[in-house]
């Protein structure tokens, strides 16, 4: 790692401005949940469900929900966000530690890919060039409102919705936990989508090497897609997150270059945030030894209800 | 292990070549300029598998006179295609000739079956016959034949990596001098898959929870598929790539699998880090087809 690496993200004068009025615009479109029951997922111990909302533009998008079985009563709630060519997976390993989990499949994943689908690769450089259009406009809010499809939940205590994710799934707990007031805890591992400009100049694989293929294609467009990426910037919503957070980081993270993790940590802006550094990994970012940082984490913040903690 | 194979076994595979042979592969080669460099040019491809089924995949090729050594980035379990693996070094194509093929189902391959993830390794599981895996296997077969059949390829250093079908489609056609293999499907999958709660073994557990009649249907099928049937055929140099002790399929749970395994074999247990898991690979991979500046074709973290 490049201790001395300064990041190049500059936030927009705007950027406040462009996401409220695309909040606004999400705003005017009903939430319209939907619950749909999977029995063949769904055992004694965890009932699965396939859930569906709809997101800017229209887009209807699709999640799968666990929860633990005969608990009707509110409980804490976790959004769970896709890596950038995971398929979401079925949360079901949360459902067993109590929490209600939603995984949230933004569009152009599997079964959110009807009304949008620019693939893999190509989705991290569709509309790069036009902030209004980009990929992730929409991929962001899609994200951001399964925190709305939670609190259309009976079962879910909207005082205790955490959210966790790593990769890309890690970048939009960032920008959720930025986003959401009603996020109480986040957890962000190997963090993709921040520092964008800096990812490109510091690792050469894919997925940010779409970016270094389309600047060779077009140099020209360069400025246009700095600006534009500007505004999706992790590193740009960092300064909003008021909520405990914690961030892992691999020092050899081939992915998601750990300098990224460094420059997104130092911009948080909550108080309560603590940095787990694993030396001797990579995009893996320590998972299996951070699992239990994570669980405490949760528990601690999510697990009792806010005015019964010590 | 071995043993335990249905008694027609060999008809029901060679059935399947014999399909896969009946078709011509037709391929169609398209530069894609977008994703070629100064030092490698990159290919869509698309070509007939049984069915018949027209599939996708990316053929990237160094620059530069060959031959070249190449590695086959069999089919993955889930539903996108990579040109090469995510945080591999984009200039891995200077020096390998690489191909990555999506299977029925995967993304670009995906009309008209598209397949779910999860969903696949279950769909039509009861019927071995017509279960989905016995198309997906002639598929990762045809594209081994594709990358065998090019001339800038050298003979004697094409590797196949990827999970149970990099063995599976190594076992299957001759050619391949080098494996690379991580079991995730069918390493004696109906004994573990009741061992852990995790995807994409847990789809065995929720099939069979909602269909127990079917259990021993399922049994049949994936006996058809089981890794320690194929391994005498696989005489390729192989590397073994075993969970971390504990895990489901850690160096104990293959121990027979490396056993039967028809060429030299070199077991690796998960260090649970894919900076070290990663890196072995690549050191293996470039030991055995002679490249001595791995530092130039490794991402620049592990470095």
């Amino acid at each position: 790692m490049r201790a001395s690496y300064r990041s190049v993200v500059r936030k927009p004068a705007d950027f406040d401005a462009f996401w409220a009025d695309v909040l606004a615009q999400a705003a005017a479109i009903p939430v319209a949940p939907e619950l749909v029951p999977v029995p063949l997922r769904t055992s004694d111990e965890i009932e699965v469900f396939e859930a569906f909302w709809t997101s800017l533009d229209g887009v209807r998008i699709a999640g799968w929900y666990c929860r633990p079985a005969r608990r009707p009563e509110p409980g804490p709630a976790i959004l769970f966000m896709p890596g950038y060519q995971m398929d979401p997976p079925i949360p079901k390993e949360w459902a067993r530690m109590g929490y209600r989990a939603l995984s949230v499949a933004p569009r152009g994943k599997l079964r959110s890919m009807r009304q949008f689908n620019p693939g893999y690769p190509n989705l991290l450089t569709h509309n790069i060039v036009d902030r209004h259009t980009y990929a992730y406009r929409g991929f962001y809010v899609d994200a951001w409102r399964g925190v709305d499809w939670l609190l259309s939940r009976p079962e879910v205590d909207p005082a205790r919705i955490g959210v966790a994710g790593s990769s890309q799934g890690g970048g939009l707990a960032v920008t959720t936990a930025a986003m959401r007031p009603e996020i109480r805890a986040a957890s962000a591992g190997c963090p993709y989508l921040c520092g964008f400009m800096d990812a490109i100049e510091l690792c050469h694989t894919y997925p940010y090497e779409e970016i270094n293929d389309y600047l060779r294609a077009h140099p020209e467009r360069r400025g246009a897609v700095e600006e534009t990426v500007a505004y999706f910037d992790g590193l740009n919503f960092a300064d909003r997150i008021a909520c405990p957070i914690i961030v892992n980081i691999g020092l050899q993270d081939n992915v998601c270059p750990p300098e990224t993790g460094h420059a997104l940590f130092d911009r948080i802006g909550s108080p309560d945030k603590q940095l787990y550094p694993y030396d001797g990994h990579g995009h893996d970012a320590g998972r299996v030894r951070h699992r239990s940082v994570m669980d405490a984490f949760f528990a601690k913040h999510l697990a009792s209800p806010p005015g019964s903690r010590s | 292990m071995a043993d335990a194979r249905p008694a027609d076994f060999e008809r029901y595979w060679q059935e399947t070549l014999d399909a896969l042979a009946g078709l011509p592969a037709r391929p169609e080669l398209d530069v894609l300029p977008l994703r070629s460099t100064e030092f490698a040019t990159l290919h869509a491809l698309r070509l007939t598998s049984v069915g018949p089924y027209r599939l996708f995949g990316y053929l990237s090729i160094p620059a530069g006179r060959g031959l070249f050594p190449a590695i086959y980035y069999a089919p993955k379990y889930q539903s996108v295609l990579e040109i090469i693996p995510q945080g591999t070094a984009n200039m891995q194509r200077s020096r390998y000739v690489t191909l990555s093929l999506a299977a029925r189902g995967q993304r670009n391959s995906d009309a008209p079956y598209a397949a779910m993830f999860p969903g696949l390794l279950t769909d039509g599981i009861e019927r071995a016959e017509s279960y989905a895996f016995r198309g997906i296997a002639a598929d990762a077969i045809r594209g081994l034949q594709f990358l065998l059949s090019r001339t800038e390829v050298d003979p004697t250093r094409v590797a196949v990596v990827g999970n149970d079908l990099a063995l599976i489609a190594a076992a299957l056609q001759p050619g391949a001098t080098h494996v690379v293999t991580t079991p995730q499907l069918f390493h004696r999958a109906v004994d573990l898959a009741p061992r852990t709660p995790a995807y994409p073994l847990e789809e065995i557990n929720d099939y069979l929870r909602a269909f127990p009649a079917r259990a021993a249907d399922v049994r049949r099928t994936l006996g058809y598929y089981e890794l320690a049937a194929f391994a005498p055929r696989v005489i390729a140099a192989t590397l073994l790539m075993a969970g971390a002790p504990g895990a489901v399929t850690d160096a104990a749970s293959l121990e027979t699998l490396a056993a039967a395994l028809g060429g030299a074999v070199t077991v690796h247990a998960s260090e649970e880090s894919t900076f070290k898991d990663g890196l072995q690979i690549e050191r293996w991979l470039a030991e055995q087809h002679g490249i001595a500046d791995l530092a130039a074709i490794i991402p620049e973290q592990w470095r």
